[in-house]
């Protein structure tokens, strides 16, 4: 884990990496609502679509279902949580954490969309953000 | 008496985890994440879902034990776990920057938990700040509370003994405010 930079909501490079990664999603998939990157313990680092009010909730909310998506895998001692899906039945919320970071990427796409793209994108999204941390760090 | 669920509720950084992990006979279940924001707790983790721990009383009294994120942005947590709560104990850290407002603030939020079984208010962290004193807690609680009985102690919530005791008087509360029903309910 990268603790170098223990408060990406705070830290105006971290913040822009990640707006430009959810534009660059919501220009490759249409069907997504909108997109939040949080650090671990639930504070909004960028987001896309959505109200301020909403983003901050989804947020803290996420960070929950991180943790406690974390805390199943270890009780059931299957390894590290990769990705949560919440399907719903005019949506789908998928979340995955940022590969290397105390960062998650939360996205809720419409129903139009087929669960195996959406999470190949989010995917993306999610190891774009990385390497551009890294590209930045360099 | 039935399997109890007991709240552990108050600010970032009174304890909650660390007393759940101090009294469960079980593995706890954490859901801790880096803490970014050491302004309001110096310390490395934070509750952001929930915590979990079990221990018996009596014979087979299974007490079920959770532990609510203290930061306000996760008071969708708290709603949940609420809702299953018979008792409450409320931490409250000495160090904190207003600790009596605290107090009022998750009193607010917890305090009809008194209705529902009983509430203990558990002052922590009194080595680290020596005020407030523990008598401004007791006037803060009949001031918010008036008329009820809410027992208040100094704790460490790394001690299990001292824990024990806090979470003993609170069944007991408990217990009492059944008995209390069912024989109203008798009367009726
Ligand atoms: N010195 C001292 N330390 C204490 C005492 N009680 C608890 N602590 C420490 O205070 C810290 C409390 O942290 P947590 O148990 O994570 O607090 P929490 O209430 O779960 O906080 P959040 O989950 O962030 O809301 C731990 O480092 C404990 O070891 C005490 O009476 N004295
Ligand atoms: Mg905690």
């Amino acid at each position: 884990m990268n603790n170098a930079a223990p408060s990406a909501h705070k830290d105006p490079h971290i913040i822009a990496c990640a707006g430009e990664v959810l534009e660059g999603l919501n220009e490759f998939c249409r069907s997504l609502r909108y997109a939040t990157f949080l650090t671990d313990d639930g504070f909004e680092v960028a987001s896309f679509g959505g109200d301020d009010k909403q983003n901050r909730r989804v947020a803290s909310m996420a960070s929950s279902m991180q943790a406690l998506g974390d805390a199943v895998a270890k009780d059931l001692r299957i390894g590290a949580a990769e990705y949560i899906i919440i399907a719903a039945e005019t949506g789908y919320v998928i979340q995955m954490r940022v590969p290397d970071q105390l960062m998650v990427l939360a996205a809720h796409f419409d129903a139009a969309e087929t669960v195996g793209k959406a999470l190949s994108v989010v995917r993306l999204a999610a190891s774009n953000m990385c390497a551009m941390i890294r590209r930045e760090a360099a | 008496m039935a399997e109890h669920v007991i709240l552990f509720a108050g600010p970032m950084g009174a304890g909650k985890t660390t007393a759940i992990e101090s009294l469960s006979e079980i593995e706890t279940i954490r859901t801790e994440a880096n803490n970014t924001d050491r302004e309001t707790a110096d310390k490395d983790t934070t509750t952001v879902a929930l915590d979990y721990g079990e221990i018996t009383v009596g014979d087979e009294d299974k007490v079920r034990l959770y532990g609510v994120p203290g930061q306000r942005r996760f008071n969708f947590m708290w709603t949940i776990l609420k809702e299953r709560a018979v008792g409450l104990v409320l931490l409250v850290n000495n160090d904190a920057a207003d600790p009596i407002q605290e107090l009022a603030d998750f009193l607010d939020e917890f305090g009809d938990l008194h209705e529902k079984g009983g509430v203990v208010v558990c002052v922590t962290r009194s080595d680290v700040a020596t005020s407030p004193h523990i008598d401004q807690y007791a006037e803060k609680i009949r001031e918010v509370l008036p008329g009820r009985m809410i027992p208040v102690f100094t704790a460490d919530a790394r001690n299990t003994d001292q824990m024990r005791t806090c979470l003993m008087s609170l069944i007991a509360n408990i217990e009492m405010t059944a008995m209390i029903a069912a024989s109203q309910e008798r009367a009726a």
